[in-house]
């Protein structure tokens, strides 16, 4: 894990990247017992006239949360977390997230940290907006 | 007027649907999704990490008690998915993931036997800018352990999109 950030607002979070290749697809379909075929299944996806395996929408939230929880410590706990989807990610694409603090608060026990987030692939937005609230205890 | 709300399906906001995991959510369940989404953290695996920032054992990654089907008991329908749906026909439209919304009020245990309550809660629909209809179909789920407690809640916001010729 990253070790950590300075926390303020207009800090950008190291970029995460992932390459989604179909494995990943499979392990994150077993992982959550999703197995639409719209995720692996190529005769599926040619009746479907879909040009090749769709990334599960919900595993950007997994990425979003992994990236503000690397760069924040094991002290932080996500309280909420939204996102929207623009487009659809296909095997093999390589995704960005790209996070800024927006907002910052103390708190009792620690400080309220906003996120602000989305993911790209290339110029393509794939998710957006899209936004963390975290505390960092202290 | 609308295109594809009708009263009928207007009629089912409201309904509900309950599944409760026939077992605790498992470590090896949290090993499984954090090594799917390439995650280090220690809080998922290694409990004297866990203990040493103050919990009680290791934790689930915060969205997977959002992901997974882990707790629902249907049979795998024609597109092999077995996950909770309101099995809502609207002819006349594809439908696309709008996003999700997520609230995480404490951390889920490899000891969780995980209750998922859905609603269905809202729908709406609007007309794009390229004048299809689109019907948006919003679930909140809550998610709670055996002891009734509330651990997260999650609404979801599907798009039932009417397809339209570009001609």
């Amino acid at each position: 894990m990253a070790d950590h950030i300075d926390i303020v607002e207009g800090a950008q979070l190291p970029v995460l990247e992932r390459t989604i290749e179909l494995a990943d697809m499979i392990a994150y379909a077993g992982a959550t017992w999703d197995w639409h075929r719209l995720h692996y299944d190529p005769a599926y996806l040619a009746e479907k006239r879909v040009p090749a395996p769709v990334v599960d929408g919900q595993v950007f939230g997994a990425y979003l949360a992994e990236q503000v929880l690397g760069a924040f410590g094991t002290r932080a706990e996500i309280r909420k977390l939204s996102f929207r989807f623009r487009s659809m990610v296909f095997a093999g694409e390589t995704i960005a997230c790209h996070s800024e603090v927006s907002t910052t608060e103390p708190t009792s026990g620690g400080l309220i940290v906003g996120v602000a987030q989305k993911i790209l692939v290339g110029d393509r937005v794939a998710v957006a907006p899209a936004f963390a609230e975290v505390m960092i205890h202290e | 007027m609308n295109r594809l709300l009708t009263p009928e399906l207007e009629a089912l906001i409201g309904t509900e649907a309950v599944y409760s995991s026939a077992e605790p959510l498992g470590q090896a369940s949290i090993r499984y999704f954090a090594t799917a989404i390439g995650a280090d953290n220690p809080l998922y695996t290694d409990q004297d990490a866990a203990r040493e920032a103050g919990y009680a054992d290791v934790i689930a990654p915060p969205t997977l008690v959002c992901e997974t089907n882990q707790y629902v008991d249907r049979p795998r329908n024609e597109d092999g998915y077995i996950g909770h749906q309101w099995d809502i026909e609207v002819p006349g439209t594809r439908l696309i993931r709008g996003g999700n919304e997520y609230e995480f009020h404490q951390p889920v245990y490899p000891s969780d036997c995980i209750t998922a309550h859905w609603l269905l809660a809202e729908m709406s629909e609007s007309i794009s800018r390229k004048g299809a209809a689109m019907l948006f179909v919003i679930s909140e789920v809550r998610y709670t352990n055996q002891n009734d407690e509330l651990l997260a809640v999650n609404r979801e916001t599907n798009i039932y999109q009417e397809l339209v010729s570009d001609g």
